[in-house]
């Protein structure tokens, strides 16, 4: 013990020393500007690096999970398909229908995804190889995920739902009410969005479920994009500022579904034809 | 009030101020002197009594640093360097000990412990706080080569003005 104290008072001088320089580099990096600016993207890159490492070692540990979310994700399509009365037994007639079927679904992993920036993307594994393309929605089973801006041969980076400029159309389950619903970006949350554009008389109480209106021809209707936290009037306001948390666990990503609407072309062509005979 | 400790206290506002108040703007928007800097207040680190205890000499260092730092309007740059010097002083007191050791009761000035000794100690401890002070001016070392020149040319400029302190004060204490 007295050993200890005489090491003690032995090291004072470097206790006391190590301290000061703690104060001192806490005021450097908090007031000076330069100095704050290399920190800050020195620390970035590092926590950059670690994350790397973070992302592929949950990426084996969790298939254990990612195993049982798709046999439920199974499940609850096979359920469907049984009580829609579908003959499964004789699969040709189910898929062979392609010009009734509109939507078309494929499985992609993903291999880079950031959160942390204003504007947040996503790399999936499937190209044009694959027939992705751009302007494909991507959603799991709890919700909305992003959309497809560009395609290479094998790869393809969407604009995830943490992006400034994503926008989703999106209704509050059980009305008609189209609205916008944004990243709720300065809530630094991943989870948190703001539904616009919904009018006042509207009927929404919180805890409402809130779907994609199938308006965009991007999304089909009736995919989850989260329930209502709180509802917001500004004085003065037509429309409601909904905040709406999502089920969807953005930072955690391994495999999203790419959904290809095939009726879009047809729809879009229609739409600008009546556009332009009106202009 | 012990002549020592006066001295001391003249010497912390003394310093301070001149670092703080005229030497901050020499060179100031000058191209060709962009690497000269004249740091002096170390000298009030340099010269404080041996029997000094040490953790006294970094908070005092810490003071002074952060006391220019108020001057120059850079929050902890010039405290943290003063903070390193202090800290060094007592290994580079080790270095140079003579043969027969210090005698604890004087300050490790040039009158006490000889010029040539003095100009060692504090030779090496303005070189080391100089490096300190524009590696954390830079905050990287990506721009070491900077560092190093204007290490180089304010510690000679520096070491210039501390001749001359030396030659016109004597400092005893």
């Amino acid at each position: 013990m007295f050993n200890l104290v005489q090491l003690f008072l032995r090291l004072s001088g470097f206790f006391v020393f190590l301290l000061l320089e703690i104060i001192c580099f806490t005021m450097v990096v908090k007031y000076n500007q330069t100095q704050q600016g290399i920190y800050v993207n020195s620390i970035n890159r590092g926590t950059g690096f670690l994350q790397k490492i973070g992302a592929n070692t949950s990426y084996y540990l969790s298939l254990d999970d990612e195993n049982y979310r798709l046999s439920r994700a199974n499940a609850r399509l096979l359920e469907k398909l049984y009580n829609e009365g579908i003959d499964t037994t004789s699969v040709d007639s189910t898929f062979q229908q392609n010009d009734t079927m509109q939507f078309d679904i494929q499985i992609a992993r993903i291999i880079n995804n950031t959160v942390n920036n204003h504007h947040n993307y996503l790399t999936l594994d499937k190209g044009t190889d694959d027939g992705a393309s751009a302007h494909l929605g991507l959603i799991t089973e709890d919700g909305v995920v992003g959309i497809i801006r560009k395609v290479s041969k094998r790869y393809s980076v969407a604009m995830s739902m943490l992006h400034r400029q994503m926008r989703v159309s999106a209704k509050v389950k059980g009305t008609h009410y189209p609205g916008s619903l944004i990243w709720n970006e300065d809530e630094k949350s991943t989870r948190l969005f703001t539904l616009l554009e919904v009018p006042k008389h509207a009927e929404v109480a919180e805890g409402d479920t809130v779907i994609t209106s199938g308006f965009s021809s991007i999304f089909p209707e009736g995919v989850m994009l989260g329930t209502i936290e709180k509802i917001n009037l500004k004085p003065g306001s037509h429309a409601f500022e909904i905040s709406v948390k999502s089920k969807v666990d953005m930072t955690n990503l391994q495999y999203v579904y790419i959904v290809k609407n095939l009726f879009k072309k047809e729809q879009q062509e229609l739409e600008t034809a009546v556009v332009n005979e009106d202009e | 009030m012990n002549p020592a400790v006066l001295a001391n206290i003249y010497r912390f506002f003394g310093l301070a101020l001149l670092q703080g108040v005229a030497l901050k703007s020499i060179g100031a928007g000058v191209e060709s002197l962009r690497y000269l800097y004249i740091i002096v207040f170390p000298i009030f680190i340099i010269l404080l009594p041996m029997r000094t205890p040490i953790p006294l000499v970094l908070l005092l260092g810490f003071l002074i640093g952060f006391f220019v730092d108020i001057l120059y309007d850079t929050w902890g740059v010039h405290a943290s360097a003063a903070v390193f010097t202090a800290f060094v002083r007592s290994f580079v007191f080790k270095i140079l000990e003579p043969r027969g050791g210090y005698n604890v009761n004087l300050s490790p000035t040039a009158e006490n412990l000889g010029f040539r000794w003095f100009f060692q100690y504090s030779a090496i401890m303005m070189f080391l706080h100089l490096f300190f002070y524009f590696s954390v001016e830079a905050f990287t070392f990506v721009y070491i080569a900077d560092i190093l020149l204007k290490t180089i040319v304010s510690f000679v400029a520096s070491m210039l003005f501390l001749l001359v302190f030396q030659l016109i004060f004597k400092p005893k204490e």
